[in-house]
């Protein structure tokens, strides 16, 4: 008897357990970069990597903000937004494509240093400030060696000529 | 026999056997293979499988044996979309045009003026279906069987294409007209292509496998863009308003035409499941008969587009691809069985599809879809929650974009992964009733228009448990309140109009319940992922 309802307190326990519990691990969306066909870099604990462009109602991700800037200027007419990922979690650079011209909050800086494709969310990164670049190119030290601040204009322009490249290999 | 006259006797046969294979590698250097990338050298004849000994008689058949459409009142009711059906008509001389130009010593020309040929054609259809033979006359002499097997099942193709676009018939007499239509085509001549999945990674590992499209990307390029018109229009079509597969076609067709038609990147031929996952499901055996018709022609391309193999093996090996593909070779089994994984009697499909056999690379729950990665083929491909099936299945609304077609578990999901989703995009979704589903299209920027501005929705947001649950369309303001009455714990719901449905931006947020499809490391498609990945290990 004592038996039986023990198991029963053990069995409504497990139920409560159950009912409560969160379902299986939220692991994000890892779609391709519809620039680059590599997988969209995940956003971690430490840092976002997730870049998000606006286009109307559609939000589609990419893997860098180079590839969100780069498609915006092959594939989409109008007005856009993206949002790169800076130095701090959850608060993206703003960028705007209104009428043509590309803007930024004034104190924003880019890197954008060549590096292998897998690391490209550090290659090619936006900062509220010069100091964050600073920061973020001495923690990749060996990866961003020699990488300077380059302004919108000067992303835009790279990106530019990834297009031009792109549309060569087809 | 002596000992050593045995002796003598088979040193002899093996030194004549060395000397005749030394003199034939001095005169006859293998040619380059054409088929499987990094393989320089041809297979060799003696990697060509043999013909079966037993074969039906009608595996000779090389005269003329016309046959034609079943009776019905719907017969060429594709027309009510006549866009659709001139490019349909259009279809129908790709293959002739290339077939023929391979058989009469034109193969040089093939990936230019025969595809500036058969493109041309694409862009200007014709009114009526031209008839395949006119167009491939001498490969019609040659191969007659093959275009009987073929010509038999474009009639089931077409015959299936206009039950569906019918107005005269209701939802219930479609479905039995095409189950009619199957019985048909299985039972009266012996023509038929088998009903069972298949294992696509033999189907495509043949040692002839891959010449056509690694030699003639362009042509073989139109002919999966064709491919794909092909399966993409079945889910258009079904359980669907003349009004509504118009405006689809609208966007479809759009695409076909701009894209579709041009790729040559696509990894794999378009599956049915990939491009009508709903008519997949609800007629596997059609599903499964029409990849496999496609795999066989297919694996014709590559028979005759490889050098390597003499003319007399060519026919043999391409009456041994019919005798695979063919119903016949399948006599007795059942989707499921595997006599031998892997190999011809292979009919494992893919999990939550039993209209799509094996996928090459595949597990039995994931597939690599082109641009997508591992996507699984039973769950939501938005929040990876299970997707109904059997009577339940067409309770999944879909999601058509970029030139695939997935079905989702709830309309939440549909909206999201569309805002998701670069470019235009096609939602088919239920409402509590079979017969009423809404179609809406997305435009490039995400604005949402539907052709029943009246369906209402619930959307009371929680964990993607229960999205299918929370997350519904409904007919009619009556519909919704019998759903609100049976589920309590909606009682305080308000019906969304289709504005306010559509008004919703997506959060960006990631379903609770999402887990990444796991499967083989890297596009398994692309050799050059696969060395970046070693050279990524290396590096570790």
């Amino acid at each position: 008897m004592k038996n039986r309802l023990v198991g029963k307190i053990w069995l409504g326990a497990l139920a409560i357990l159950l009912a409560f519990a969160p379902a299986r691990s939220g692991r994000a969306h890892e779609a391709k970069c519809p620039h680059c066909e590599a997988d969209v870099a995940q956003d971690t604990p430490e840092q976002d990597n997730e870049v998000a462009l606006k286009y109307g109602k559609k939000r589609i991700e990419y893997r860098c903000v180079m590839c969100a800037i780069a498609d915006a200027e092959k594939s989409y007419k109008g007005d856009l937004k993206i949002l790169a990922p800076s130095e701090k979690k959850g608060k993206p650079v703003e960028i705007s494509r209104i009428e043509g011209k590309w803007s930024a909050p004034e104190s924003t800086v880019f890197i954008g240093h060549k590096i292998k494709h897998r690391y490209c969310e550090r290659g090619y990164r936006a900062f509220t400030t010069m100091a964050a670049f600073t920061v973020h190119v001495e923690k990749n030290k060996a990866q961003l060696k020699g990488a300077k601040p380059i302004t919108l204009a000067e992303i835009v322009q790279i990106a530019k000529s990834d297009v031009v490249e792109d549309k060569k290999e087809k | 026999m002596h000992s050593l006259t045995r002796f003598w006797v088979t040193l002899l046969m093996a030194l004549g056997w060395a000397f005749s294979s030394l003199a034939q590698a001095q005169t006859e250097p293998l040619p380059k293979r054409e088929g499987i990338p990094g393989r320089e050298e041809a297979p060799g004849l003696n990697t060509l499988p043999p013909l079966p000994e037993d074969l039906p008689g009608w595996f000779n058949n090389k005269g003329k044996n016309h046959i034609f459409y079943k009776r019905g009142p719907y017969n060429f009711d594709i027309y009510n979309i006549k866009r659709l059906a001139y490019d349909l008509n259009a279809v129908a001389v790709g293959h002739s045009m290339a077939y023929e130009d391979m058989v009469t010593g034109k193969a040089a020309g093939l990936d230019t003026e025969t595809f500036e040929r058969i493109n041309w054609v694409l862009n200007h259809p014709p009114k009526f279906m031209p008839d395949e033979a006119n167009v491939s006359p001498t490969f019609g002499r040659k191969y007659g069987v093959l275009e009987l097997v073929f010509d038999w099942t474009h009639i089931l193709h077409a015959q299936t294409v206009d039950v569906l676009a019918s107005t005269k018939l209701s939802e219930a007499e479609k479905d039995r007209e095409i189950q009619a239509l199957w019985k048909f085509y299985f039972e009266s001549v012996p023509y038929a292509i088998s009903p069972l999945p298949m294992n696509m990674a033999f189907l495509d590992g043949q040692p002839y496998s891959m010449a056509f499209r690694n030699k003639y990307p362009k042509v073989n390029g139109l002919f999966w863009g064709y491919h794909w018109l092909q399966g993409a229009m079945y889910d258009m079509l079904l359980s669907k308003t003349l009004p509504q597969q118009r405006m689809i076609y609208d966007v479809l067709g759009d695409r076909y035409h701009a894209i579709e038609l041009y790729r040559t990147n696509r990894p794999f031929m378009p599956m049915f499941a990939e491009t009508s996952p709903r008519f997949s499901e609800k007629y596997p055996y059609i599903a499964n008969a029409f990849d496999n018709l496609h795999m066989l022609h297919d694996m014709v391309n590559d028979i005759l587009a490889s050098d390597w193999i003499p003319e007399p093996e060519k026919e043999k090996q391409i009456l041994r691809a019919i005798w695979i593909a063919s119903a016949t070779a399948h006599q007795g089994e059942r989707p499921g069985d595997v006599k031998e994984e892997g190999g011809l009697h292979d009919h494992r499909h893919m999990v939550g599809m039993p209209g799509m056999g094996m996928m090459k690379y595949a597990t039995e729950d994931v597939m690599w879809m082109d641009n997508m990665g591992w996507m699984p083929t039973g769950d939501c491909h938005h929040c990876t929650m299970p997707l109904p099936e059997g009577e339940e299945a067409w309770k999944a609304p879909t999601v058509s974009a970029q030139g695939w077609t997935m079905r989702v578990r709830c309309p939440l999901c549909a909206r999201d992964m569309a805002a998701e989703t670069k470019g235009a995009v096609i939602f088919h979704i239920p409402t509590e009733d079979p017969l009423k589903p809404v179609v809406i299209i997305s435009d490039e920027q995400g604005n949402l228009t539907t052709d029943n501005p009246g369906v209402l929705f619930l959307e009371e947001a929680a964990s993607h448990r229960k999205c299918n649950r929370w997350s519904s369309a409904f007919s009619s303001r009556k519909a919704f309140e019998e759903y609100v009455a049976t589920n309590p714990e909606f009682k305080d719901a308000k019906p969304l109009s289709f504005e306010e449905w559509a008004a919703v931006e997506v959060s960006g947020k990631k379903p609770d319940t999402y887990v990444k499809p796991e499967g083989p490391e890297g596009n398994p498609y692309d050799k050059a992922q696969d060395d970046e990945t070693q050279a990524q290990k290396e590096e570790e």
